[in-house]
């Protein structure tokens, strides 16, 4: 009884693998890092670190969910800084963190009406973007980056979009958290939500019960773009400056974050809470390699490794779960 | 036969898949409140048929009258929007979503908050259950349990109950009674006939020349992509419409020519 319960809970709340994953990690990050890794200057950094990459991260899992890719984010993520800290010192904050959202979404358009008109795999679209929007955040800073002065990020403007912190925590990560009810809502509760999920778990049976296949797919890497395009307005929020590498293979952690907290890459099983969690596992990774001196170019490897491992196992948990 | 205009009027119909003639100058009428049976062997173009009246595929030529009103563009939400429902056999429901899900994909009920339409999940849980529970649905099953557990009687189960309760004008059945029981076979041919007789246009389509003879009112037969025999079933027998079948249209065809 107790048995078929608990698979009847894994199967609904595919999140849980990373759930015990992310405490087990906490637990033994704490014990080995002799007080270095759980302080709570680090678990802030970590926290700020969450923020940007987990809003990434939330876009990356809708497109996933309707079954498909997009790896155009990183590059998206830095387009959106650099528009964001141009137009912030010229005009005003809000009005660039807009414009740079705007940019985002126009980007995702750019991918999602691609992908659904010409019926491209989204891997070559977003693959080709990924280099575009790189390419055109290279050619902007021409070597160079963009910068507002600190003094000059002192209004609350800047504050309220990752500048600082508030209670410890820096505002970027409440950002993640509205963005994560927002869309979890969205998705439990709408019909937008339960049709993305209809596309990306069968497209011809979403089809033939009349839902717009092309516009829920689009809808999803707009919203991808705007995510992406937002927390590159955190990142350059908080530190004041970007170049044209910024936000650079923050795609594959994305992904990665994805694949962790559950999210099936064929579609239409994903988990955001998962997904922000996946996030959390890896900047805590992270920050542990750097805190116990671990060079960071083994940060790759760690990651790729824990990318395959958490697959193999949330495949298994799937199927046992199955079983009758 | 019934005179009054038809509900759905199709005319010299042909559909291209690239070099392949799937459908080849059909032209067939179908009523309001009659029981069609559409037969013909594997590939003979009766799946492809029905994928057009329910908005899968767009004709290549010809027409499509719907209530006498020529139907000019092809999406199944049009055509779930005129109240053609089908029961497909390969499409229609995704393994991945709850059974209450599945039911209402397409036409959830919202109840609205602060202008936000949320699903109804009280409505769709209740309204789901009592409908599919019909159909053979295990007690022990959940409707928020995903599809992907399901039996094959079950995901018939969820489709056909889908089609009883919106209220619609057309049901499609495509080989509905593919993995049911004798006794949830003889309970979807009743309810085809209940249907027809509280006025909709049902259209069956089976194999099975005999099953269908005793229900419908008149049987289409389809060979390659082409019609090649409509009969009412008062004036041909289940056994002179198999020959057809067998002959592949070669009777039909001396028939005309005498």
């Amino acid at each position: 009884m107790l048995k078929s319960e608990i698979k009847r809970l894994v199967r609904r709340h595919t999140e849980i693998g990373i759930l015990v994953i992310s405490l087990c990690l906490v637990l033994l990050f704490t014990l080995t890092s002799e007080g270095r890794w759980a302080n709570a200057y680090n678990i802030g950094t970590i926290l700020q670190v969450t923020a940007t990459l987990g809003l990434m991260t939330l876009g990356v899992a809708l497109v996933i969910g309707t079954g498909e890719i997009d790896i155009s984010v990183g590059s998206t993520f830095g387009i959106g800084a650099l528009i964001y800290l141009w137009f912030a010192v010229r005009i005003d904050p809000v009005f660039a963190a807009l414009l740079a959202t705007g940019a985002g979404a126009l980007i995702g358009a750019f991918n999602g009406i691609l992908i659904t008109r010409t019926k491209t795999p989204s891997l070559i679209i977003t693959l080709g973007s990924l280099m575009i929007f790189r390419g055109l955040a290279i050619a902007l800073t021409d070597g160079f980056s963009f910068s507002v002065p600190y003094k000059e990020r002192d209004g609350l403007s800047y504050s309220v979009l990752g500048g600082t912190e508030f209670l410890g925590i820096n505002t970027g990560f409440y950002w993640l958290v509205a963005g994560l009810a927002v869309l979890l809502i969205a998705l439990k509760m709408t019909p937008w939500g339960n049709r993305l999920l209809a596309v990306g778990g069968s497209a011809a049976s979403a089809h033939s019960r009349g839902v717009r296949v092309e516009r829920i797919k689009l809808s999803a890497f707009v919203v991808c773009g705007v995510l992406a395009a937002f927390a590159g307005t955190l990142e350059a929020s908080k530190l004041g400056f970007a170049d044209g590498s910024m936000g650079r293979l923050m795609e594959l952690q994305a992904i990665a974050a994805c694949v962790l907290g559950g999210c099936v890459l064929a579609g239409g099983r994903i988990s955001l809470p998962g997904a922000v969690l996946g996030a959390f596992v890896l900047s805590s990774v992270q920050s542990y390699l750097v805190v116990t001196g671990v060079r960071p170019q083994w940060f790759i490897l760690l990651l790729g490794l824990i990318v395959v491992f958490a697959a193999l196992g949330d495949r298994t948990l799937r199927r046992w779960s199955l079983k009758n | 036969m019934n005179k009054q205009t038809p509900l759905i009027q199709i005319k010299n119909l042909d559909l291209h898949f690239g070099a392949f003639h799937a459908l080849k100058n059909v032209s067939v009428d179908f009523h309001a409140g009659e029981l069609v049976g559409l037969v013909g062997d594997n590939g003979a173009g009766k799946t492809t048929l029905i994928r057009v009246l329910c908005g899968i595929h767009t004709p290549s030529a010809g027409e499509v009258y719907f209530d006498g009103t020529r139907v000019k563009t092809f999406h199944p939400k049009l055509a779930i929007d005129q109240g053609i429902e089908t029961i497909q056999q390969s499409v229609g429901l995704c393994d991945n979503l709850s059974i209450a899900r599945n039911f209402y994909l397409g036409r959830e009920p919202v109840k609205r908050f602060c202008g936000l339409p949320l699903l109804d999940f009280a409505k769709m849980r209740e309204m789901s259950g009592r409908v599919i529970r019909q159909f053979g649905l295990r007690e022990n099953v959940s409707v928020d349990d995903e599809v992907e557990r399901l039996s094959g009687g079950e995901r018939q189960s969820v489709k056909i109950g889908r089609a009883v309760e919106f209220k619609n004008r057309v049901v499609i059945m495509d080989e509905p009674t593919n993995h049911l029981s004798v006794r949830e076979r003889e309970h979807v041919n009743e309810l085809a006939l209940q249907l027809r007789d509280q006025g909709l246009l049902v259209i069956y389509i089976t194999h099975d020349i005999f099953q269908v003879h005793r229900l419908a009112d008149r049987i289409v037969i389809m060979e390659n992509g082409e019609k090649i025999e409509d009969a009412s079933t008062e004036t041909m027998s289940a056994e002179a419409l198999e020959e057809v079948i067998r002959q592949g249209g070669r009777i039909v065809e001396k028939r005309d020519a005498v």
